[in-house]
């Protein structure tokens, strides 16, 4: 059934057809979630909030706007995971091992645990730098750079406008450059 | 172009979010300027870096356990009944709120705690004087003022004014009375006091004045003239 069906019915308090919706964006919303707040937990906790904040809205969503209903849940999981990260300072503290990120790479047989210990180091360093970041420097940079939205994207997640995003990515790219100079020249990096 | 512009160019370059004419315009600097070229490569590495090291997703949820979380939350409260009453005038309604809690503010507040709009007092002894003291203190000129007119009046040489007979006790009982006066004024009402005080020397002259002495009522006279007692009397009622 094509989305916008599913919409006016979900709008009209068919579950099931928002269950479709659930199925088609979790993916996606869980994504933000997770690369934002380094937390499985807290990120399954962002998804729920986000599809019932969605639901309770979606008298409010009008796809006549132009609002693609992707983007449109985008904006909300971005403000439901900045509020959560703000109200979860001390687990972000917690969150910095990362060692509930499953890294397939480090798993395979062909690894070696040199270059495992040495992956981990520099994503300790990376966590480092993004958590050092403004809460919504990092909602941007992650975005940006993991997610691979535009900035006119990014803003209209972030009810921002397009050069106060780029404003505040040019800032983030700035800082992680800082942190990670260090790192990049005692290992020669990349050369 | 400045190397701050260039640099940011670089980030929005390595996303390929440049136009083609800034693009031209930011190699044309990094081609010129060692220290952007030196910076895009170290920008390119830093990309590299942080895509190489991108943090996986965590293994994923048990999304059934989620959609019933999902589900229990949606259920408590139903979309269609969550709609505000009027979506469209909501802001009004909030501005409108707002703004009559602010001028709730400034009216209780003006009100409340505004200084006490005491009358202004101008230096008046009169008025200066505690309330309860006014009209003794009006009441002691009067009766005082009589024995002055007389000496105030008085003519040597006048055959008809020749003696002025005041019965000593009614001089000494002014004179108390003044006394006792001057004592509760003479902090408060310094203007007052004054005058009091000229009093208290007058009546203690005709007090003590001789009896059968022809000159005494002159010298009195001299006295109250000289300190103006009637014309500061007369002020001090009209004040």
């Amino acid at each position: 059934m094509e989305e916008l069906n599913l919409i006016r019915l979900a709008q009209a308090g068919d579950t099931l057809a928002f269950r479709s919706l659930f199925e088609e964006n979790k993916q996606q919303v869980f994504g933000i979630a997770f690369r934002y707040l380094k937390n499985a937990e807290d990120a399954e906790d962002v998804l729920q909030d986000t599809f019932i904040k969605a639901y309770h809205a979606l008298h409010n969503y009008s796809p006549e706007k132009g609002v693609n209903f992707g983007c449109w849940l985008n904006r909300i999981c971005v403000n439901a995971s900045i509020d959560a990260l703000r109200r979860n300072k001390v687990r972000e503290a917690h969150s910095l091992d990362t060692e509930e990120v499953v890294d397939v790479r480090a798993n395979s047989p062909r690894s070696n645990p040199e270059k495992t210990a040495l992956d981990k180091e520099i994503r300790g360093k990376i966590d480092q730098a993004l958590t050092s970041l403004s809460p919504k420097q990092r909602m941007i940079f992650i975005l940006r750079h993991y997610q691979e939205y535009n900035t006119r994207e990014i803003a209209e997640y972030m009810n921002s406008t397009e050069g106060s995003v780029k404003k505040h990515l040019f800032r983030a790219i700035d800082t992680i450059k800082k942190r990670l100079r260090r790192l990049i020249m005692e290992n020669d990096y990349g050369l | 172009m400045d190397c701050k512009k260039a640099t940011n160019l670089i980030t929005l370059s390595l996303y390929g979010e440049l136009d083609e004419k800034d693009r031209a315009v930011l190699d044309r600097h990094v081609r010129e300027c060692r220290a952007c070229a030196a910076e895009m490569e170290y920008t390119k590495k830093v990309f590299k870096l942080l895509d190489e090291h991108k943090p996986a997703l965590a293994a994923e949820p048990d999304w059934e356990r989620s959609w019933q979380k999902i589900q229990s939350g949606i259920s408590r409260t139903p979309a269609k009944n969550k709609a505000p009453l009027f979506p469209r005038w909501r802001w009004v309604y909030a501005g409108s709120a707002i703004a009559a809690v602010l001028i709730l503010g400034i009216v209780i507040g003006k009100y409340w705690f505004a200084p006490s709009q005491k009358p202004v007092q101008i230096a008046s002894p009169m008025t200066a004087s505690p309330v309860s003291l006014q009209p003794a203190l009006s009441s002691h000129l009067d009766d005082i003022k009589p024995v002055l007119l007389e000496y105030a009046h008085y003519t040597a040489g006048d055959q008809g004014t020749k003696k002025i007979v005041i019965d000593e006790k009614i001089v000494r009982g002014l004179l108390l009375q003044n006394l006792l006066l001057k004592r509760i004024l003479a902090e408060k009402d310094p203007a007052a006091a004054e005058l009091l005080d000229d009093l208290d020397l007058v009546l203690k002259e005709i007090a003590n004045q001789p009896s059968q002495s022809e000159q005494a009522p002159s010298q009195i006279k001299d006295l109250i003239d000289q300190r103006g007692i009637l014309f500061k009397m007369e002020v001090l009622k009209t004040l």
